[in-house]
Protein backbone atom coordinates (compact mmCIF):
# COMPACT_ATOMS: atom_id res chain seq x y z
CA UNK A 1 0.00 0.00 0.00
CA UNK A 2 2.72 2.47 1.05
CA UNK A 3 4.81 1.36 -1.90
CA UNK A 4 1.90 1.94 -4.28
CA UNK A 5 1.41 5.46 -2.89
CA UNK A 6 5.11 6.21 -3.15
CA UNK A 7 5.09 4.91 -6.72
CA UNK A 8 2.12 7.16 -7.56
CA UNK A 9 3.82 10.19 -6.03
CA UNK A 10 6.99 9.57 -8.03
CA UNK A 11 4.98 9.28 -11.26
CA UNK A 12 3.06 12.45 -10.36
CA UNK A 13 6.40 14.19 -9.87
CA UNK A 14 7.58 13.04 -13.34
CA UNK A 15 4.39 14.43 -14.88
CA UNK A 16 4.91 17.71 -13.02
CA UNK A 17 8.51 17.89 -14.24
CA UNK A 18 7.44 17.26 -17.80
CA UNK A 19 4.70 19.91 -17.56
CA UNK A 20 7.16 22.41 -16.16
CA UNK A 21 9.46 21.75 -19.09
CA UNK A 22 6.72 21.85 -21.72
CA UNK A 23 4.27 24.46 -20.50
CA UNK A 24 5.31 26.46 -17.48
CA UNK A 25 8.69 28.03 -17.24
CA UNK A 26 8.42 30.27 -20.23
CA UNK A 27 8.61 34.05 -20.11
CA UNK A 28 5.00 34.75 -21.28
CA UNK A 29 3.56 32.68 -18.42
CA UNK A 30 5.47 34.66 -15.80
CA UNK A 31 4.40 37.89 -17.44
CA UNK A 32 0.72 36.88 -17.48
CA UNK A 33 0.88 35.68 -13.88
CA UNK A 34 2.26 39.02 -12.77
CA UNK A 35 0.64 41.48 -15.16
CA UNK A 36 -3.04 41.01 -14.30
CA UNK A 37 -2.59 41.01 -10.48
CA UNK A 38 -0.40 44.12 -10.62
CA UNK A 39 -2.97 45.85 -12.85
CA UNK A 40 -5.73 44.89 -10.43
CA UNK A 41 -3.69 46.20 -7.54
CA UNK A 42 -3.21 49.51 -9.34
CA UNK A 43 -6.95 49.72 -10.03
CA UNK A 44 -7.71 49.09 -6.35
CA UNK A 45 -5.07 51.50 -5.10
CA UNK A 46 -6.54 54.31 -7.20
CA UNK A 47 -9.79 53.94 -5.26
CA UNK A 48 -8.08 54.71 -1.96
CA UNK A 49 -5.01 54.19 0.17
CA UNK A 50 -4.19 50.57 0.99
CA UNK A 51 -1.92 49.52 3.84
CA UNK A 52 1.36 47.87 2.87
CA UNK A 53 0.43 44.67 4.77
CA UNK A 54 -2.75 44.34 2.72
CA UNK A 55 -0.79 44.94 -0.48
CA UNK A 56 1.85 42.32 0.27
CA UNK A 57 -0.67 39.64 1.30
CA UNK A 58 -3.23 40.49 -1.39
CA UNK A 59 -0.82 40.79 -4.27
CA UNK A 60 1.09 37.62 -3.37
CA UNK A 61 -2.16 35.63 -3.24
CA UNK A 62 -3.43 37.14 -6.48
CA UNK A 63 -0.20 36.43 -8.33
CA UNK A 64 -0.44 32.79 -7.27
CA UNK A 65 -4.12 32.59 -8.21
CA UNK A 66 -3.63 34.06 -11.68
CA UNK A 67 -0.29 32.40 -12.37
CA UNK A 68 -1.38 28.85 -11.49
CA UNK A 69 -4.92 28.95 -12.88
CA UNK A 70 -3.88 30.58 -16.17
CA UNK A 71 -1.52 27.86 -17.16
CA UNK A 72 -3.24 25.02 -15.31
CA UNK A 73 -6.47 25.75 -17.16
CA UNK A 74 -4.61 25.05 -20.38
CA UNK A 75 -2.30 22.20 -19.34
CA UNK A 76 -4.92 19.42 -19.29
CA UNK A 77 -7.18 20.59 -22.08
CA UNK A 78 -4.26 21.20 -24.43
CA UNK A 79 -3.04 17.65 -23.87
CA UNK A 80 -6.56 16.37 -24.53
CA UNK A 81 -6.66 18.34 -27.78
CA UNK A 82 -3.25 17.21 -29.05
CA UNK A 83 -3.78 13.57 -28.03
CA UNK A 84 -0.84 13.48 -25.61
CA UNK A 85 -3.28 12.99 -22.72
CA UNK A 86 -3.87 9.49 -24.12
CA UNK A 87 -0.17 8.81 -23.56
CA UNK A 88 -0.71 9.46 -19.84
CA UNK A 89 -3.96 7.48 -19.78
CA UNK A 90 -2.34 4.48 -21.48
CA UNK A 91 0.46 4.39 -18.91
CA UNK A 92 0.06 2.45 -15.63
CA UNK A 93 -1.04 5.51 -13.67
CA UNK A 94 -4.33 6.25 -11.94
CA UNK A 95 -6.33 9.24 -13.11
CA UNK A 96 -5.88 10.85 -9.69
CA UNK A 97 -2.10 10.56 -10.02
CA UNK A 98 -2.26 12.31 -13.41
CA UNK A 99 -4.36 15.10 -11.87
CA UNK A 100 -1.98 15.32 -8.92
CA UNK A 101 1.02 15.55 -11.25
CA UNK A 102 -0.64 18.35 -13.18
CA UNK A 103 -1.46 20.16 -9.92
CA UNK A 104 2.09 19.77 -8.64
CA UNK A 105 3.47 21.59 -11.68
CA UNK A 106 1.11 24.49 -10.97
CA UNK A 107 2.01 24.32 -7.30
CA UNK A 108 5.74 24.80 -7.95
CA UNK A 109 4.99 27.53 -10.45
CA UNK A 110 2.86 29.31 -7.84
CA UNK A 111 5.68 29.06 -5.27
CA UNK A 112 8.14 30.69 -7.64
CA UNK A 113 5.72 33.46 -8.58
CA UNK A 114 5.00 34.14 -4.89
CA UNK A 115 8.71 34.36 -4.13
CA UNK A 116 9.20 36.73 -7.06
CA UNK A 117 6.52 39.04 -5.63
CA UNK A 118 6.64 38.65 -1.85
CA UNK A 119 10.29 39.37 -1.06
CA UNK A 120 10.86 42.41 -3.30
CA UNK A 121 7.44 43.83 -2.42
CA UNK A 122 8.04 43.43 1.33
CA UNK A 123 11.48 45.05 0.98
CA UNK A 124 10.22 47.98 -1.10
CA UNK A 125 7.19 48.67 1.09
CA UNK A 126 9.16 48.18 4.30
CA UNK A 127 6.81 45.43 5.44
CA UNK A 128 8.24 43.06 8.02
CA UNK A 129 6.95 39.52 7.78
CA UNK A 130 6.61 38.56 11.45
CA UNK A 131 6.68 34.81 10.82
CA UNK A 132 8.34 33.87 7.48
CA UNK A 133 7.80 30.14 8.09
CA UNK A 134 4.05 30.62 8.47
CA UNK A 135 4.10 32.77 5.32
CA UNK A 136 5.83 30.00 3.37
CA UNK A 137 3.31 27.43 4.65
CA UNK A 138 0.41 29.70 3.72
CA UNK A 139 1.91 30.22 0.24
CA UNK A 140 2.37 26.48 -0.27
CA UNK A 141 -1.19 25.57 0.70
CA UNK A 142 -2.61 28.47 -1.31
CA UNK A 143 -0.65 27.49 -4.38
CA UNK A 144 -1.93 23.92 -4.21
CA UNK A 145 -5.56 25.01 -3.77
CA UNK A 146 -5.35 27.47 -6.70
CA UNK A 147 -3.62 24.92 -8.89
CA UNK A 148 -6.40 22.41 -8.19
CA UNK A 149 -8.96 25.09 -9.07
CA UNK A 150 -7.29 25.59 -12.46
CA UNK A 151 -7.46 21.87 -13.15
CA UNK A 152 -11.21 21.78 -12.51
CA UNK A 153 -11.67 24.29 -15.35
CA UNK A 154 -9.25 22.38 -17.57
CA UNK A 155 -10.84 19.00 -16.87
CA UNK A 156 -14.30 20.32 -17.66
CA UNK A 157 -13.40 22.20 -20.85
CA UNK A 158 -13.15 20.68 -24.30
CA UNK A 159 -11.15 23.52 -25.84
CA UNK A 160 -8.52 25.94 -24.60
CA UNK A 161 -10.71 29.07 -24.96
CA UNK A 162 -13.47 27.33 -22.97
CA UNK A 163 -10.96 26.55 -20.20
CA UNK A 164 -9.75 30.14 -20.13
CA UNK A 165 -13.31 31.45 -19.99
CA UNK A 166 -14.20 29.11 -17.14
CA UNK A 167 -11.05 30.05 -15.31
CA UNK A 168 -11.87 33.75 -15.60
CA UNK A 169 -15.42 33.05 -14.48
CA UNK A 170 -14.04 31.51 -11.30
CA UNK A 171 -11.22 33.88 -10.40
CA UNK A 172 -12.37 37.41 -11.27
CA UNK A 173 -15.38 37.43 -8.91
CA UNK A 174 -13.03 36.01 -6.26
CA UNK A 175 -10.79 39.07 -6.49
CA UNK A 176 -13.68 41.30 -5.48
CA UNK A 177 -15.39 38.97 -3.04
CA UNK A 178 -12.41 37.75 -1.03
CA UNK A 179 -11.39 41.04 0.54
CA UNK A 180 -8.10 40.98 -1.32
CA UNK A 181 -7.15 44.61 -0.80
CA UNK A 182 -9.68 45.48 1.89
CA UNK A 183 -10.51 44.05 5.28
CA UNK A 184 -13.07 41.26 4.90
CA UNK A 185 -15.18 42.93 7.58
CA UNK A 186 -15.59 45.92 5.30
CA UNK A 187 -17.70 43.82 2.91
CA UNK A 188 -21.51 43.59 3.34
CA UNK A 189 -22.47 40.71 5.66
CA UNK A 190 -24.01 38.60 2.82
CA UNK A 191 -20.81 38.88 0.80
CA UNK A 192 -18.78 37.91 3.86
CA UNK A 193 -20.70 34.61 3.85
CA UNK A 194 -19.97 34.14 0.14
CA UNK A 195 -16.30 34.92 0.78
CA UNK A 196 -16.10 31.93 3.11
CA UNK A 197 -16.68 29.62 0.12
CA UNK A 198 -13.72 31.03 -1.82
CA UNK A 199 -10.12 29.76 -1.44
CA UNK A 200 -8.64 33.21 -2.09
CA UNK A 201 -10.24 34.46 1.16
CA UNK A 202 -8.29 31.92 3.23
CA UNK A 203 -5.07 32.49 1.33
CA UNK A 204 -5.16 36.26 1.90
CA UNK A 205 -6.19 35.81 5.53
CA UNK A 206 -3.40 33.30 6.26
CA UNK A 207 -0.79 35.51 4.64
CA UNK A 208 -1.99 38.59 6.52
CA UNK A 209 -1.84 36.60 9.72
CA UNK A 210 1.74 35.45 9.11
CA UNK A 211 2.80 39.00 8.26
CA UNK A 212 1.13 40.55 11.32
CA UNK A 213 1.46 37.83 13.98
CA UNK A 214 4.66 36.21 15.22
CA UNK A 215 2.87 33.05 16.42
CA UNK A 216 0.29 30.66 15.03
CA UNK A 217 -3.23 31.93 15.56
CA UNK A 218 -6.48 29.99 15.63
CA UNK A 219 -7.60 31.80 12.45
CA UNK A 220 -4.38 30.85 10.70
CA UNK A 221 -4.90 27.17 11.48
CA UNK A 222 -8.48 27.34 10.20
CA UNK A 223 -7.25 29.04 7.04
CA UNK A 224 -4.70 26.27 6.36
CA UNK A 225 -7.31 23.58 7.06
CA UNK A 226 -9.73 25.32 4.67
CA UNK A 227 -7.05 25.57 1.93
CA UNK A 228 -6.21 21.88 2.41
CA UNK A 229 -9.87 20.94 2.08
CA UNK A 230 -10.20 23.09 -1.04
CA UNK A 231 -7.17 21.36 -2.59
CA UNK A 232 -8.45 17.84 -1.78
CA UNK A 233 -12.03 18.49 -2.89
CA UNK A 234 -10.98 20.25 -6.11
CA UNK A 235 -8.48 17.52 -7.03
CA UNK A 236 -11.13 14.84 -6.40
CA UNK A 237 -13.65 16.85 -8.41
CA UNK A 238 -11.18 17.20 -11.32
CA UNK A 239 -10.60 13.44 -11.28
CA UNK A 240 -14.35 12.77 -11.34
CA UNK A 241 -14.92 15.24 -14.18
CA UNK A 242 -12.10 13.72 -16.22
CA UNK A 243 -13.42 10.22 -15.54
CA UNK A 244 -16.78 11.23 -17.00
CA UNK A 245 -15.19 13.12 -19.90
CA UNK A 246 -13.14 10.15 -21.09
CA UNK A 247 -15.77 7.45 -20.44
CA UNK B 1 -2.35 -22.03 -26.05
CA UNK B 2 -2.24 -19.11 -23.64
CA UNK B 3 -4.62 -16.23 -24.17
CA UNK B 4 -3.09 -12.72 -24.29
CA UNK B 5 -6.30 -10.77 -24.81
CA UNK B 6 -9.83 -11.96 -24.11
CA UNK B 7 -12.90 -9.92 -25.04
CA UNK B 8 -16.32 -10.90 -23.74
CA UNK B 9 -19.58 -9.33 -24.99
CA UNK B 10 -17.96 -5.91 -25.36
CA UNK B 11 -20.28 -3.02 -26.15
CA UNK B 12 -19.74 0.72 -26.41
CA UNK B 13 -22.58 3.14 -26.83
CA UNK B 14 -22.17 6.91 -27.31
CA UNK B 15 -25.63 8.33 -26.71
CA UNK B 16 -27.79 6.75 -29.39
CA UNK B 17 -24.83 5.55 -31.44
CA UNK B 18 -23.82 1.95 -30.96
CA UNK B 19 -20.11 2.06 -31.83
CA UNK B 20 -19.27 -1.51 -30.80
CA UNK B 21 -21.99 -4.10 -30.60
CA UNK B 22 -21.48 -7.05 -28.26
CA UNK B 23 -18.22 -8.40 -29.68
CA UNK B 24 -16.26 -11.37 -28.33
CA UNK B 25 -12.93 -12.84 -29.41
CA UNK B 26 -9.57 -13.95 -28.04
CA UNK B 27 -6.00 -13.22 -29.11
CA UNK B 28 -3.44 -15.94 -28.49
CA UNK B 29 -0.11 -15.18 -26.91
CA UNK B 30 2.61 -14.63 -29.52
CA UNK B 31 0.37 -14.01 -32.51
CA UNK B 32 -0.17 -10.99 -34.74
CA UNK B 33 -3.90 -10.46 -34.67
CA UNK B 34 -5.43 -8.15 -37.24
CA UNK B 35 -8.58 -6.14 -36.68
CA UNK B 36 -9.96 -5.19 -40.08
CA UNK B 37 -12.70 -2.87 -41.03
CA UNK B 38 -13.56 0.22 -43.02
CA UNK B 39 -13.27 3.66 -41.46
CA UNK B 40 -15.89 4.11 -38.74
CA UNK B 41 -16.43 0.37 -38.26
CA UNK B 42 -15.51 0.49 -34.56
CA UNK B 43 -11.82 -0.45 -34.71
CA UNK B 44 -10.45 2.51 -32.77
CA UNK B 45 -13.25 2.39 -30.18
CA UNK B 46 -12.45 -1.28 -29.62
CA UNK B 47 -8.71 -0.69 -29.25
CA UNK B 48 -9.41 2.17 -26.82
CA UNK B 49 -11.49 -0.15 -24.66
CA UNK B 50 -8.87 -2.88 -24.85
CA UNK B 51 -6.16 -0.48 -23.66
CA UNK B 52 -8.19 1.12 -20.89
CA UNK B 53 -8.49 4.52 -22.59
CA UNK B 54 -12.28 4.25 -22.78
CA UNK B 55 -14.64 2.42 -20.47
CA UNK B 56 -16.92 -0.16 -22.07
CA UNK B 57 -20.67 0.35 -21.74
CA UNK B 58 -20.89 -3.36 -21.01
CA UNK B 59 -18.79 -6.48 -21.35
CA UNK B 60 -15.35 -7.37 -20.14
CA UNK B 61 -11.75 -7.34 -21.39
CA UNK B 62 -8.74 -9.10 -19.91
CA UNK B 63 -5.21 -8.32 -21.03
CA UNK B 64 -2.42 -10.60 -19.80
CA UNK B 65 -5.12 -12.09 -17.54
CA UNK B 66 -5.83 -8.75 -15.84
CA UNK B 67 -9.23 -7.10 -16.07
CA UNK B 68 -8.69 -3.83 -17.94
CA UNK B 69 -11.24 -1.92 -15.85
CA UNK B 70 -10.74 -3.40 -12.38
CA UNK B 71 -6.98 -4.05 -12.55
CA UNK B 72 -6.09 -1.35 -15.05
CA UNK B 73 -2.64 -0.49 -13.64
CA UNK B 74 -1.43 -4.11 -13.82
CA UNK B 75 -2.92 -4.55 -17.30
CA UNK B 76 -1.35 -1.31 -18.56
CA UNK B 77 2.08 -2.25 -17.22
CA UNK B 78 2.10 -5.17 -19.67
CA UNK B 79 1.08 -3.39 -22.86
CA UNK B 80 2.41 -0.79 -25.25
CA UNK B 81 -0.06 1.42 -27.09
CA UNK B 82 0.46 3.16 -30.43
CA UNK B 83 -2.61 5.28 -31.17
CA UNK B 84 -3.88 6.16 -34.63
CA UNK B 85 -2.49 9.69 -34.36
CA UNK B 86 1.11 10.01 -33.16
CA UNK B 87 1.07 11.55 -29.71
CA UNK B 88 4.61 12.49 -28.79
CA UNK B 89 5.28 15.82 -27.10
CA UNK B 90 6.24 18.26 -29.86
CA UNK B 91 7.99 20.59 -27.41
CA UNK B 92 10.29 17.85 -26.12
CA UNK B 93 13.27 16.26 -27.83
CA UNK B 94 13.12 12.68 -29.12
CA UNK B 95 15.36 11.65 -26.22
CA UNK B 96 13.24 13.40 -23.58
CA UNK B 97 10.08 11.87 -25.02
CA UNK B 98 11.48 8.39 -24.55
CA UNK B 99 12.91 9.10 -21.11
CA UNK B 100 9.55 10.50 -19.99
CA UNK B 101 7.74 7.41 -21.32
CA UNK B 102 10.22 5.22 -19.42
CA UNK B 103 9.63 7.22 -16.23
CA UNK B 104 5.88 6.62 -16.46
CA UNK B 105 6.56 2.88 -16.53
CA UNK B 106 9.16 3.17 -13.74
CA UNK B 107 11.98 1.78 -15.85
CA UNK B 108 15.22 2.00 -13.79
CA UNK B 109 17.38 5.05 -14.60
CA UNK B 110 20.39 3.25 -16.12
CA UNK B 111 18.14 0.88 -18.08
CA UNK B 112 16.02 3.85 -19.19
CA UNK B 113 18.90 5.54 -20.97
CA UNK B 114 20.21 2.30 -22.45
CA UNK B 115 16.77 1.43 -23.77
CA UNK B 116 16.17 4.93 -25.19
CA UNK B 117 19.49 4.75 -27.07
CA UNK B 118 18.75 1.25 -28.34
CA UNK B 119 15.28 2.24 -29.62
CA UNK B 120 16.39 5.49 -31.20
CA UNK B 121 19.08 3.58 -33.07
CA UNK B 122 16.62 0.87 -34.10
CA UNK B 123 14.23 3.47 -35.51
CA UNK B 124 16.94 5.51 -37.19
CA UNK B 125 16.41 8.53 -34.95
CA UNK B 126 19.53 8.51 -32.79
CA UNK B 127 21.28 11.23 -34.79
CA UNK B 128 18.21 13.45 -34.25
CA UNK B 129 17.79 12.61 -30.55
CA UNK B 130 18.31 16.19 -29.36
CA UNK B 131 15.84 17.69 -31.87
CA UNK B 132 12.34 18.70 -30.86
CA UNK B 133 9.77 16.13 -31.99
CA UNK B 134 7.74 19.02 -33.39
CA UNK B 135 10.37 19.38 -36.13
CA UNK B 136 10.04 15.74 -37.19
CA UNK B 137 8.25 14.47 -40.30
CA UNK B 138 5.07 12.43 -39.93
CA UNK B 139 6.98 9.18 -40.45
CA UNK B 140 9.63 10.11 -37.86
CA UNK B 141 6.95 11.04 -35.32
CA UNK B 142 5.26 7.71 -35.96
CA UNK B 143 8.52 5.86 -35.36
CA UNK B 144 9.11 7.84 -32.17
CA UNK B 145 5.57 7.03 -30.97
CA UNK B 146 6.21 3.32 -31.52
CA UNK B 147 9.60 3.58 -29.80
CA UNK B 148 7.90 5.19 -26.78
CA UNK B 149 5.37 2.35 -26.67
CA UNK B 150 8.21 -0.19 -26.58
CA UNK B 151 10.35 1.52 -23.93
CA UNK B 152 9.24 -0.86 -21.13
CA UNK B 153 9.49 -4.03 -23.27
CA UNK B 154 5.77 -4.83 -23.27
CA UNK B 155 4.56 -8.37 -23.95
CA UNK B 156 1.56 -7.07 -25.88
CA UNK B 157 1.63 -4.24 -28.41
CA UNK B 158 -1.47 -2.44 -29.69
CA UNK B 159 -0.95 -0.78 -33.05
CA UNK B 160 -3.81 1.38 -34.31
CA UNK B 161 -3.43 2.00 -38.07
CA UNK B 162 0.37 2.08 -37.72
CA UNK B 163 1.20 2.83 -41.36
CA UNK B 164 -1.73 5.07 -42.24
CA UNK B 165 -0.55 8.11 -44.14
CA UNK B 166 3.14 7.20 -44.03
CA UNK B 167 5.80 7.21 -46.73
CA UNK B 168 6.95 3.92 -48.24
CA UNK B 169 10.17 3.74 -46.22
CA UNK B 170 8.49 4.32 -42.85
CA UNK B 171 5.65 1.91 -43.67
CA UNK B 172 8.09 -0.83 -44.64
CA UNK B 173 10.19 -0.23 -41.54
CA UNK B 174 7.13 -0.51 -39.29
CA UNK B 175 5.93 -3.69 -40.97
CA UNK B 176 9.36 -5.30 -40.68
CA UNK B 177 9.58 -4.22 -37.07
CA UNK B 178 6.17 -5.74 -36.35
CA UNK B 179 7.42 -9.05 -37.78
CA UNK B 180 10.65 -8.86 -35.74
CA UNK B 181 8.81 -8.05 -32.51
CA UNK B 182 6.49 -10.96 -33.10
CA UNK B 183 9.45 -13.29 -33.71
CA UNK B 184 10.72 -12.22 -30.29
CA UNK B 185 7.45 -13.28 -28.68
CA UNK B 186 5.51 -10.00 -28.58
CA UNK B 187 1.78 -10.36 -29.17
CA UNK B 188 0.61 -7.71 -31.64
CA UNK B 189 -2.94 -6.42 -31.94
CA UNK B 190 -3.12 -4.51 -35.19
CA UNK B 191 -6.00 -2.48 -36.51
CA UNK B 192 -5.81 -1.50 -40.16
CA UNK B 193 -7.93 -0.78 -43.15
CA UNK B 194 -5.11 -1.87 -45.46
CA UNK B 195 -6.22 -5.42 -46.10
CA UNK B 196 -2.98 -6.42 -47.82
CA UNK B 197 -1.08 -5.27 -44.75
CA UNK B 198 -3.13 -7.57 -42.54
CA UNK B 199 -2.66 -10.38 -45.04
CA UNK B 200 1.12 -9.94 -44.91
CA UNK B 201 1.44 -9.64 -41.15
CA UNK B 202 -1.37 -11.41 -39.34
CA UNK B 203 -1.73 -15.00 -38.28
CA UNK B 204 -5.42 -14.39 -37.59
CA UNK B 205 -7.79 -11.57 -38.39
CA UNK B 206 -11.15 -10.38 -37.15
CA UNK B 207 -13.37 -8.47 -39.54
CA UNK B 208 -15.57 -5.78 -38.07
CA UNK B 209 -18.29 -3.81 -39.78
CA UNK B 210 -20.79 -1.42 -38.19
CA UNK B 211 -19.59 -2.41 -34.73
CA UNK B 212 -20.12 -6.13 -35.22
CA UNK B 213 -17.58 -8.87 -35.82
CA UNK B 214 -18.43 -10.75 -38.99
CA UNK B 215 -15.55 -13.26 -39.04
CA UNK B 216 -12.49 -14.35 -37.05
CA UNK B 217 -10.06 -16.76 -38.68
CA UNK B 218 -6.72 -17.25 -40.45
CA UNK B 219 -6.41 -15.15 -43.63
CA UNK B 220 -6.01 -18.25 -45.78
CA UNK B 221 -9.10 -19.91 -44.34
CA UNK B 222 -11.09 -16.73 -44.91
CA UNK B 223 -9.91 -16.62 -48.52
CA UNK B 224 -10.78 -20.28 -48.97
CA UNK B 225 -14.28 -19.63 -47.69
CA UNK B 226 -14.99 -17.47 -50.76
CA UNK B 227 -13.41 -19.83 -53.25
CA UNK B 228 -16.84 -20.74 -54.56
CA UNK B 229 -16.31 -17.70 -56.75
CA UNK B 230 -13.04 -18.29 -58.57
CA UNK B 231 -11.74 -15.87 -61.11
CA UNK B 232 -10.26 -16.52 -64.54
CA UNK B 233 -8.40 -13.65 -66.16
CA UNK B 234 -8.08 -13.93 -69.91
CA UNK B 235 -6.84 -11.62 -72.68
CA UNK B 236 -7.40 -12.00 -76.41
CA UNK B 237 -5.56 -10.56 -79.39
CA UNK B 238 -8.68 -8.56 -80.32
CA UNK B 239 -10.29 -7.44 -77.07
CA UNK B 240 -12.96 -5.17 -78.64
CA UNK B 241 -16.62 -5.71 -77.77
CA UNK B 242 -16.11 -9.06 -76.13
CA UNK B 243 -17.53 -8.36 -72.67
CA UNK B 244 -21.13 -8.89 -73.76
CA UNK B 245 -20.30 -11.98 -75.78
CA UNK B 246 -18.45 -13.48 -72.83
CA UNK B 247 -21.35 -12.65 -70.56
CA UNK B 248 -23.61 -14.56 -72.95
CA UNK B 249 -21.64 -17.68 -72.20
CA UNK B 250 -23.69 -19.67 -69.75
CA UNK B 251 -20.87 -20.32 -67.39
CA UNK B 252 -19.60 -17.08 -65.77
CA UNK B 253 -21.52 -15.46 -62.93
CA UNK B 254 -20.01 -12.11 -63.80
CA UNK B 255 -17.67 -10.63 -66.42
CA UNK B 256 -15.69 -7.44 -65.99
CA UNK B 257 -13.14 -5.82 -68.28
CA UNK B 258 -9.91 -4.70 -66.60
CA UNK B 259 -7.67 -2.96 -69.13
CA UNK B 260 -7.22 -5.38 -72.04
CA UNK B 261 -8.17 -8.35 -69.87
CA UNK B 262 -11.48 -9.91 -68.91
CA UNK B 263 -12.24 -11.31 -65.47
CA UNK B 264 -14.75 -14.11 -65.40
CA UNK B 265 -16.14 -15.05 -62.01
CA UNK B 266 -16.85 -18.77 -62.17
CA UNK B 267 -17.73 -21.62 -59.84
CA UNK B 268 -15.25 -24.12 -61.20
CA UNK B 269 -12.18 -23.14 -63.22
CA UNK B 270 -11.50 -26.60 -64.64
CA UNK B 271 -14.94 -26.65 -66.25
CA UNK B 272 -14.80 -23.04 -67.39
CA UNK B 273 -11.39 -23.01 -69.10
CA UNK B 274 -12.39 -25.40 -71.96
CA UNK B 275 -15.46 -23.26 -72.58
CA UNK B 276 -13.30 -20.14 -72.92
CA UNK B 277 -10.95 -21.94 -75.34
CA UNK B 278 -13.96 -23.03 -77.41
CA UNK B 279 -15.25 -19.44 -77.33
CA UNK B 280 -11.93 -18.12 -78.68
CA UNK B 281 -11.86 -20.74 -81.46
CA UNK B 282 -15.47 -20.05 -82.51
CA UNK B 283 -14.84 -16.29 -82.66
CA UNK B 284 -11.47 -16.53 -84.44
CA UNK B 285 -9.59 -15.08 -81.47
CA UNK B 286 -6.16 -15.91 -80.13
CA UNK B 287 -5.73 -16.20 -76.38
CA UNK B 288 -2.78 -13.99 -75.37
CA UNK B 289 -2.85 -15.09 -71.71
CA UNK B 290 -5.11 -16.98 -69.35
CA UNK B 291 -4.68 -17.12 -65.55
CA UNK B 292 -6.69 -18.19 -62.56
CA UNK B 293 -6.77 -15.68 -59.70
CA UNK B 294 -7.21 -16.85 -56.15
CA UNK B 295 -9.60 -14.83 -53.99
CA UNK B 296 -7.79 -12.22 -51.94
CA UNK B 297 -8.45 -11.33 -48.32
CA UNK B 298 -10.19 -8.28 -49.72
CA UNK B 299 -12.58 -10.55 -51.63
CA UNK B 300 -13.26 -12.37 -48.38
CA UNK B 301 -13.83 -9.07 -46.62
CA UNK B 302 -16.23 -7.86 -49.30
CA UNK B 303 -18.08 -11.16 -49.20
CA UNK B 304 -18.39 -11.17 -45.42
CA UNK B 305 -19.14 -7.55 -44.69
CA UNK B 306 -21.46 -7.08 -47.61
CA UNK B 307 -19.61 -3.88 -48.46
CA UNK B 308 -19.66 -3.10 -52.14
CA UNK B 309 -16.37 -3.46 -54.00
CA UNK B 310 -16.58 0.28 -54.73
CA UNK B 311 -16.45 1.11 -51.02
CA UNK B 312 -13.44 -1.12 -50.57
CA UNK B 313 -11.85 0.33 -53.67
CA UNK B 314 -12.28 3.80 -52.23
CA UNK B 315 -10.71 2.68 -48.96
CA UNK B 316 -7.91 1.08 -50.88
CA UNK B 317 -7.32 4.09 -53.09
CA UNK B 318 -7.10 6.32 -50.01
CA UNK B 319 -4.52 3.92 -48.72
CA UNK B 320 -2.58 3.76 -51.95
CA UNK B 321 -2.35 7.52 -52.11
CA UNK B 322 -0.44 7.60 -48.88
CA UNK B 323 1.49 4.40 -48.75
CA UNK B 324 2.63 1.77 -51.10
CA UNK B 325 2.49 -1.71 -49.61
CA UNK B 326 5.85 -3.06 -50.56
Amino acid sequence: MVRAWADSLIKAFYIAKKDAKVYYFKAPNFTYGLLIPVSLYLAFSMAGEISSKLIVAGLTSLVMLFGTTSIEAVAVVLEKQTGTFDRLLAAPISLFTIVLGKALAGFFFGLILAAVVLFPLAAVSGTIVMNPLLAVIAIAFSSMAFSALGIVASAYAKWVPEAQMLSNFLRFPMVFLSGTFTALEALPSQLQVVARFLPLTYSVEALRSSIAEPAVTYTYILDIVALTLFAIVLLALSTKILEKRIA
Amino acid sequence: MEIAIAVYDLTKQYGKILAVDNISFTVNQGEVFGFLGPNGAGKTTTIRMLTGLTRPTSGRVTVAEYDVVRESIKAKERVGVVPEVSNVYDEMSAWDNLVFAAQLYRVAKNEREERAKELLELFGLYERRADRAGNFSKGMKRRLTIAAALIHKPGILFLDEPTSGLDVQSSRMIRNLTKDLNKNGVTVFLTTHYIEEADQLCQRVAMINQGKIVAVDNPEKLKASVEKHQIIEVSFDQPQNLERKLADLNYPNEVTQVGDKFRLHVRNTSEAVPLIIDFARENGLKIVSINTLNPSLEDAFVEMTGLSPEVMATEKEQGKKVASLG
